[in-house]
Order: structure tokens, then C-alpha cells, then sequence
């Protein structure tokens, strides 16, 4: 993209000095970028066909397939690739109506729309972990909102460890998350119905479109981008989902809450199982570059969204 | 033709209604849990247990005291603040000189350098912990603020000059020119020129950097293994599973922790939502 342009401009003789500079702006980036990401990635490749336990001087041992046919024969592996699929669902599901919603409100002409904004988006500069305890605190069957209510109302039943019960804890971890997002989201939304030109929205009113027909036919085929950034950060978000489930119930009870990047840190850090982490670090970078190429695609120029 | 205009206002009238019972219900919605953590953290344990959402009988800021004696609180909160600002400013600096390059010169490896960039934002940074775990023990880094810095930063650094550069090329290269005749450098032009121009991006990407490495938690949680050098958001986690009874002081340290985050909101949203609203952020 951005040599592309400069491609037009006529190549000068290349100056040596200039050339040096040039490396020497690049040269930070580029040895982070490659001591950090691209070393890591190859040494993950390495290790994912080892057998290593972890300790510092230890052989790796190498065994061909065998981390990635355990993996795949692994049931939790596939119940961590649900649970990220849960995150997908309740990311299209819940949270792309409910930002796109927000930001149709933070646009629209009501009073205190700075106000509101300011509110939404307060979540997500809280961080991940506080935003995780704090609701935690808020389910816990000992304390929390449910107790409260039982003690005002008198009520002795027992109440439910939400957080503790199999899937349950993972819609609900999905509910934070989206609680939080949201108005992230917004503003993401917001930034695209903002660029819509006003004369647009005037002349369907002025067709007699109604505000529902407006929205469906005019404003959201307009806002393609805005849906391409929303799914492409959603769908690599859900498989890298590690802090906020972490947070509240640690992958637990038994793992079924884990996602694959939980498995790959308790594969690694608790189970001393590197090699097999690695491969899970290896599956990850699978999924995470195949479905950002994958959405691009989908979300093409010269492709209609509905 | 009478009757249509006040029917057309009255379903105005229903939708406005909509709008702002659908407005107040969320706003409520993500102030109640603050509000309340704010409560709790200043309530005794016994009033917790009896009703989380009364007020507090009298206002107890031992909870903060007895938060910071016993999960060094405050030092966390600072060994966070300190990577924070130096990822940030290490982002900013790094990311700019290299995106300055890549959008202003014209030689033909920059095309595979920016590739290369791309490839970063696509990479999980999950599948890197196992070798940056490596790297720390061959290195003796582990405990070391600096190197989780240089981690964070590596991390953000694709992110940040895809953006920067996507900026850049929107500015005129008229004013490159006019600097160059000027007598302006390569350095000066980028430092005198372009920083204050790019300023919007610089600020708005610096914001989301700043809250990504001031809450991270993984790294953190392998790189970190004396309590000393807990990150905020390791140490809010530990603290809750090795004293789950005392339940007061954990909402100290929970509304403790995001303090520093209000204060930097509360300065900088409108900033936030300018640049969000310009774009800022790309898949």
C-alpha cells in the first residue's frame, strides 16, 4: 500500500546517505519485530514436533506428529474450539446488534448523546482483569447481586455457582465480554455512520423510506467497512480470548471453560507439557492468519454485503 | 394530509422514547457494577456478606490500607504505570521512524518491509509464549520490568506503523517538499514536520497502547514470578485467590486499580473519540 504509491514518483539515483538513514529508521522495528514475533513463530514450529519438559539444558526429543495427533484426539481440544466458537456466536449474536444499536443512538439527534458515549465506553478503560473481578464479585453465590436479592426477598434456596456450572460459566464469561466491548464496538460503528454523507439519508427520507427501511437498505450496505473491521477484530479476537476467561474461572471447572490459548499456557506452565503447547501455539497461528485471509476475502471491494 | 403529519410525529415521539429508554438502560447497565464496586470497597466484610448493595454504614478506607499491606497495592499499580508509559513512548518513537520510511522513501525492498509488518498483525501473540519464556531464562530476564517492556512493544509495534503509515500517506507530500527546499533533514522533517501533524493517530494509538500494557495479564504472569514485580492486574488475581474470605479489601484494590485509568479517560476521551470516530481503528 504504501510503496505502491511511491512508485509513480521518479526513482532518484539511490544516495548512500540516504539509503543508511533509512535503515538505521527501520532498524528498531525491524530487530523487535524479529527477536519477538518471527524467532518465537519459527522456535514454536521447532518445538511442536518435540517432546520437552520444560527445563533449561534438557534435550527436546523429537517425536514427528505425535503432539498434534494427541491434540486432535484430545476432547478438550475440541471443547476449547467450541467455547471460542461461543465467543464467535455471542460476538455476532449479541454484541454486533448491540453496538451497532449504541451507535445508531450516539449519532442520532437525542440530548446527552456525549454523556452516554462517555458511559459506554468507560468498560473498556477499566481493563481486562478489574472488569473480570468486578463481576465476579457480582456473581459470587456468597455475596453477590443473586445473594443480595435472596436476603432481601427471604429467600433460603441455594444459588447457583454460575461460574463453577459447564458451560453456563462460558455464556456468561461471553456476557461480560460483550459487556465490555460494547462500546468499543460503538465507536468502531459510530466512526462509520458518521462518514455516511447526510444528502443520502435525506433523499431516502424524501423517497418515503422509514427509519427501519433507511437503516437496512441505505446506512448498512454504506457501512461495509465498518462490518469488515468489526468481524475481523471479533473473529481473531475469539480464538486469542485468554485474559478475560482466565480471570474468572481460570479455565475451570476440570479445563471446560479453557479456550486454546488457556490450553496452550496449562499445557505449557501447569501440565510441563512444552512441545505440546507448542503445537497448540502452532494451531493457533493457523487459525488466526487462515481467518483474517479468510475475511478479508469475504469482505472484497467489489463484493455486496446483502 | 393534516392527520399523516400527526401521525408521522407521533411515531417520532414513540421512537425518541425508544432511543432514550434504550440509552438510559445501557448507561445504567455499565455504571451500576463501578458504582457498586466503588460502594463495596469501603464497606466491612460482614456488610458484604448481608447486603452487597446498601450503603456503607460508615466509610471504611482501611480497606485501601489493608489492600496495599498486604498485595503491595500501590507498588503494582506503579511497576504497571511504569511499563505502560515506557511501551508507550517506545511504541511512538520506533513505530513513527520506521513508518516515516516506509510512507516517504521510494526504495523497492521497503514493499517486502511493509509485508513483513503485516505478517506481525496477523500473528496471535499467544503461540509466542513458550519461546519469549525461553528467551527470558537464556537472557536471566525474568523479573525484569525492561524486558516485559520490549515484549509489549513488539506486540503493538505492527499494529502501530500499519496505522501510522496508513496516516502518513493521507498527508500531502507538497509539504515534505516545501521542508526539503527549506534545508530541512530527514530527522527534522519527521521530528519538526510530520510529528505535530500525525499527532491525532500518535495520540489516539498511544492511548490504546498505553491500556493494553497497563492491564496485560499472561506475560505478566510468566515473566513475573516475584511479587515484587507483579504487574497490577497478576497481583489483583493473586491477591483474590490467596485471601477469597477477605472480601472488602480485594474491592479496593479492584476500584484502586482503575483509578489511574479514570483519570487518564476523564483527560483524554474526548481525544479517544475523535480518533475512533475518524477511523483510527483497522482490522
Amino acid at each position: 500500500m504504501a510503496s505502491g504509491k511511491n512508485k509513480a514518483v521518479v526513482k532518484n539515483k539511490i544516495n548512500p546517505r540516504d539509503l543508511t538513514i533509512s535503515i538505521l529508521f527501520l532498524a528498531p522495528a525491524i530487530i523487535i519485530c524479529t527477536v519477538f514475533i518471527i524467532y518465537p513463530v519459527a522456535d514454536t514450529f521447532f518445538l511442536s514436533f518435540r517432546k520437552w519438559n520444560g527445563m533449561y539444558g534438557v534435550a527436546k526429543e523429537f517425536i514427528g506428529l505425535e503432539n498434534y495427533i494427541k491434540i486432535f484426539k484430545d476432547k478438550l481440544f475440541w471443547n476449547a474450539m467450541l467455547n471460542s466458537l461461543y465467543f464467535m456466536i455471542g460476538g455476532f449474536v449479541i454484541l454486533m446488534p448491540l453496538a451497532f444499536g449504541l451507535a445508531l443512538l450516539i449519532t442520532s439527534k437525542i440530548k446527552g448523546t456525549s454523556f452516554f458515549k462517555t458511559c459506554y465506553f468507560l468498560p473498556v478503560m477499566l481493563g481486562t482483569t478489574a472488569v473480570a473481578l468486578m463481576w465476579t464479585f457480582m456473581l459470587n453465590p456468597n455475596y453477590g447481586l443473586v445473594h443480595t436479592i435472596h436476603n432481601m426477598t427471604g429467600d433460603t434456596s441455594s444459588i447457583l455457582d454460575v461460574l463453577n456450572t459447564k458451560t453456563l460459566n462460558v455464556w456468561v464469561v461471553v456476557l461480560v465480554n460483550e459487556w465490555m466491548y460494547a462500546g468499543y464496538n460503538m465507536l468502531i460503528f459510530a466512526a462509520g455512520l458518521v462518514a455516511i454523507p447526510q444528502d443520502v439519508n435525506e433523499a431516502a427520507a424524501l423517497d418515503g423510506a422509514t427509519g427501519w427501511q433507511r437503516i437496512r437498505y441505505v446506512t448498512i450496505p454504506l457501512m461495509k467497512n465498518s462490518f469488515k473491521i468489526f468481524s475481523i477484530l471479533c473473529i481473531t479476537g475469539c480464538i486469542k480470548v485468554f485474559d478475560i476467561i482466565w480471570a474468572m474461572t481460570r479455565g475451570g471447572p476440570n479445563d471446560v471453560s479453557s479456550t486454546p490459548s488457556i490450553m496452550l499456557y496449562t499445557q505449557a506452565f501447569s501440565y510441563k507439557l512444552f512441545g505440546r503447547s507448542s503445537a497448540y501455539g502452532v494451531i493457533l497461528l493457523v487459525l488466526g492468519v487462515s481467518l483474517s485471509i479468510l475475511t478479508n476475502h469475504f469482505f472484497r471491494e467489489d463484493k455486496d454485503l446483502m | 394530509m393534516a392527520e399523516k403529519t400527526k401521525k408521522n410525529r407521533k411515531t417520532v415521539k414513540t421512537g425518541t422514547v425508544i432511543l432514550y429508554a434504550f440509552a438510559i438502560v445501557w448507561a445504567f447497565c455499565t455504571l451500576f457494577p463501578v458504582f457498586i464496586t466503588v460502594l463495596a470497597s469501603f464497606k466491612s466484610n460482614n456488610e458484604i456478606y448481608l447486603n452487597l448493595l446498601s450503603m456503607p454504614k460508615e466509610w471504611l478506607f482501611s480497606n485501601y490500607a489493608s489492600a496495599n499491606k498486604t498485595a503491595n497495592a500501590l507498588r503494582t499499580i506503579g511497576n504497571s504505570l511504569f511499563v505502560a508509559c515506557l511501551t508507550t513512548i517506545a511504541n511512538t518513537v520506533v513505530g513513527i521512524l520506521a513508518a516515516y520510511i516506509l510512507s516517504r522513501k521510494s526504495y523497492g525492498f521497503l514493499r517486502y518491509i511493509y509485508l513483513f509488518f503485516m505478517v506481525g498483525v496477523m500473528v496471535p501473540v499467544h503461540c509466542t509464549l513458550v519461546p519469549i519464556n525461553n528467551i527470558a531464562t537464556a537472557l536471566n530476564a525474568k523479573n525484569n520490568l525492561a524486558f516485559l517492556v520490549i515484549v509489549y512493544v513488539a506486540f503493538n509495534m505492527s499494529q502501530a506503523i500499519f496505522l501510522y503509515v496508513g496516516y502518513m500517506d493521507s498527508i500531502g507530500r507538497e509539504i515534505d517538499e516545501a521542508a526539503i527546499i527549506d534545508g530541512c533533514n530527514d530527522w527534522n522533517l519527521l521530528w519538526r514536520v510530520l510529528f505535530p501533524i500525525c499527532k491525532p493517530i500518535l495520540a489516539t494509538e498511544a492511548i490504546f497502547i498505553f491500556i493494553a500494557a497497563y492491564s496485560e495479564l499472561v506475560f505478566s504472569m510468566i515473566l513475573m514470578t516475584d511479587d515484587k514485580y507483579f504487574t497490577v492486574s497478576r497481583a489483583m488475581l493473586n491477591f483474590s485467590s490467596v485471601h477469597s474470605k477477605d472480601i472488602a479489601p480485594q474491592f479496593a484494590f479492584v476500584v484502586m486499580s482503575f483509578i489511574p485509568m479514570v483519570i487518564i479517560y476523564v483527560i483524554f476521551h474526548n481525544q479517544i473519540e475523535k480518533g475512533m470516530l475518524s477511523g483510527a481503528i483497522k482490522g
